[in-house]
């Protein structure tokens, strides 16, 4: 006997809205279904509106946790449209602030997992030490979730003797609470009982459907934007790719624990060896017609931006590709064959963020349940066929 | 088997002073380089008008009030500002500052608007402005 749950779009078990459809047989999900586009905010249409200057601002705003991932992929694909250069101080700082958020945003998901694992004091401690992460980006950038430090050409402030010490400082309690951390996840029986298993993605699978970061590093899949196509100053730090071969979400929380080690590494690394000199250079206010695509490693996954310039001082169009977006196909299969209550563990392990990943309308057949993606121009072709012709509703009233 | 590796940890916390602060009676200093709200030294802005063009969130509005006495008015909408300081960053004369307020909050947001009328002001731009 097959029954049909759907879970969400308003569901205490998610944090933001989406709609999951499962297909169930007893305890077992035979099918699912992720049905987007609660959380469209029309940003890609609204970027169009704005200059190059104001759409850091609205890029940042795509996406709470990454900011600072969408900005600088935004502002690498400007710079290589103005054919800037920007100075080598200036991207040691942007850098820097990314692999701040990387902790910040692991830490965040590792309380979110031991949260959804049953385990919150897991919870609480990794959040009461993420404020350390947030305190020291507050004090680099003025703000605690938008840093707004990057612009076109580098960065907005500079670092002094001080704040470089008081990170290092910092640093050093990270560091040693997230080996405590370590040593708990791989030893707390409970902890590691609820997550082995669990969202099972096999190599292949993860190739396939084009899982990105560390849902796919977890199937054992040393895939890095960062290595693979270094940007920023990736080409000088030594770092390593963090892999695991589980397959599960036990593998994508040691994933994220071993890269909060790399990120201590890599921020460390900078700090030492940080050159003087500008932090930006100025940037035109227009870009020669030319269209560019970014890609960056964002905590979550590859981040794409797609930039087309048409010679103003506004972007003709910007396309985002969020990394949750990219999981979805993976986050299907590996809810398959799995139980009802593993969902939002599952769910939660690609780390989702919806309103990042809210792009297309797609229109649903009602009677045949067939579905297809449509554009902006043909949906308007569409409205005006519909409405062409109609008496047009002069007395019609608000209904409440 | 390994049991209760959290034990030490949670019974270390037994002891520990909490990680908050009391915060109405306790305030925690904010940073040096702080985004509170942006506001305007009338006496150096040249009216370039760069603030107006940049902000993202169309919060600043510069209208001339009288022409022949280069008489301007600026207003600040803090109900739309983002705090982002971009105004601070545009600005060639450093007119514009941001100020280390943080409870800003308002019962109507009528009240979050912050005006200046002001005489033009004759100061000489830097020869690069500002983009650090």
């Amino acid at each position: 006997m097959r029954f049909q749950i759907p879970i969400g779009p308003q569901h205490p078990a998610l944090k933001e809205p989406i709609s999951l459809r499962m297909t169930v047989e007893g305890e077992i999900i035979r099918d699912a279904d992720i049905r987007l586009g609660y959380n469209h905010r029309g940003l890609e249409k609204l970027a169009e509106q704005k200059t190059w200057i104001q759409n850091i601002y609205l890029t940042e705003r795509i996406c709470g946790i990454c900011s600072h991932s969408h900005t600088t992929c935004y502002v690498q694909g400007v710079e290589k449209l103005m054919e800037l250069e920007p100075p080598k101080r200036g991207l040691y700082i942007r850098t820097l602030v990314a692999e701040l958020e990387r902790i910040h945003s692991h830490l965040l998901w590792l309380g979110v997992a031991g949260h959804e694992a049953g385990f919150d004091s897991f919870f609480m401690y990794t959040w009461r030490d993420r404020e350390i992460v947030m305190d020291i980006l507050e004090i680099i950038c003025g703000n605690r979730v938008h840093y707004g430090i990057n612009t076109i050409g580098g960065v907005r402030r500079d670092l002094d003797e001080q704040q470089v010490k008081h990170i290092l400082d910092s640093l050093a309690i990270l560091r040693q609470r997230s080996e405590y951390y370590q040593h708990l996840g791989t030893n707390e029986p409970s902890f590691v009982a609820r997550l082995a298993g669990v969202g099972y993605l096999s190599r292949e699978d993860a190739i396939a459907l084009c899982a990105v970061g560390p849902t796919l590093r977890a199937s054992g899949v040393p895939m890095d934007v960062r290595k693979d196509d270094p940007y920023a100053v990736y080409d000088e730090v030594p770092f390593e790719v963090c892999t695991a071969d589980t397959c599960d979400v036990l593998g994508r929380t040691v994933v994220r624990i071993k890269e909060l080690f790399q990120c201590y590494n890599i921020i460390e690394y900078l700090l030492k060896n940080l050159p003087s000199g500008p932090v930006a250079v100025r940037a035109p206010r227009r870009a020669k017609p030319n269209e560019v695509v970014s890609r960056y490693e964002a905590p979550r996954g590859e981040n794409i931006h797609y930039i087309k310039s048409n010679g103003t001082d506004k972007p003709e169009r910007l396309k985002v590709r969020a990394p949750t977006l990219g999981n979805y196909a993976a986050t299907i299969k590996m809810l398959k064959n799995g139980f009802i209550a593993d969902v939002p563990l599952i769910f939660a392990a690609i780390d989702p963020c919806i309103c990042c990943a809210e792009r297309a309308v797609s229109l649903v057949d009602a009677r045949s349940g067939q579905e297809k993606i449509i554009s902006m121009n043909s949906l308007k072709t569409l409205s005006l066929k519909v409405s062409a012709g109609k008496a047009r509703k002069r007395e019609a009233e608000w209904p409440l | 088997m390994k049991i209760g590796v959290f034990i030490p940890e949670l019974l270390r916390h037994l002891f520990k002073k909490p990680a908050t602060v009391d915060y109405p009676l306790q305030k925690l200093e904010v940073p040096r380089d702080f985004r509170g709200s942006p506001y305007l030294r009338p006496e150096l802005c040249i009216v370039c008008r760069a603030c107006e063009r940049d902000c993202p969130a169309e919060a600043i509005e510069i209208t001339a009030t009288n022409e022949a006495e280069k008489r301007f008015r600026m207003v600040i909408h803090n109900d739309r500002c983002i705090h982002c300081a971009q105004c601070v960053d545009s600005c060639p004369t450093e007119a514009m500052l941001m100020d280390t307020r943080f409870e800003i909050s308002d019962y109507d947001r009528h009240n979050l608007k912050m005006e200046w009328e002001y005489v033009r002001a004759v100061v000489k731009p830097k020869a690069e402005p500002k983009t650090s």
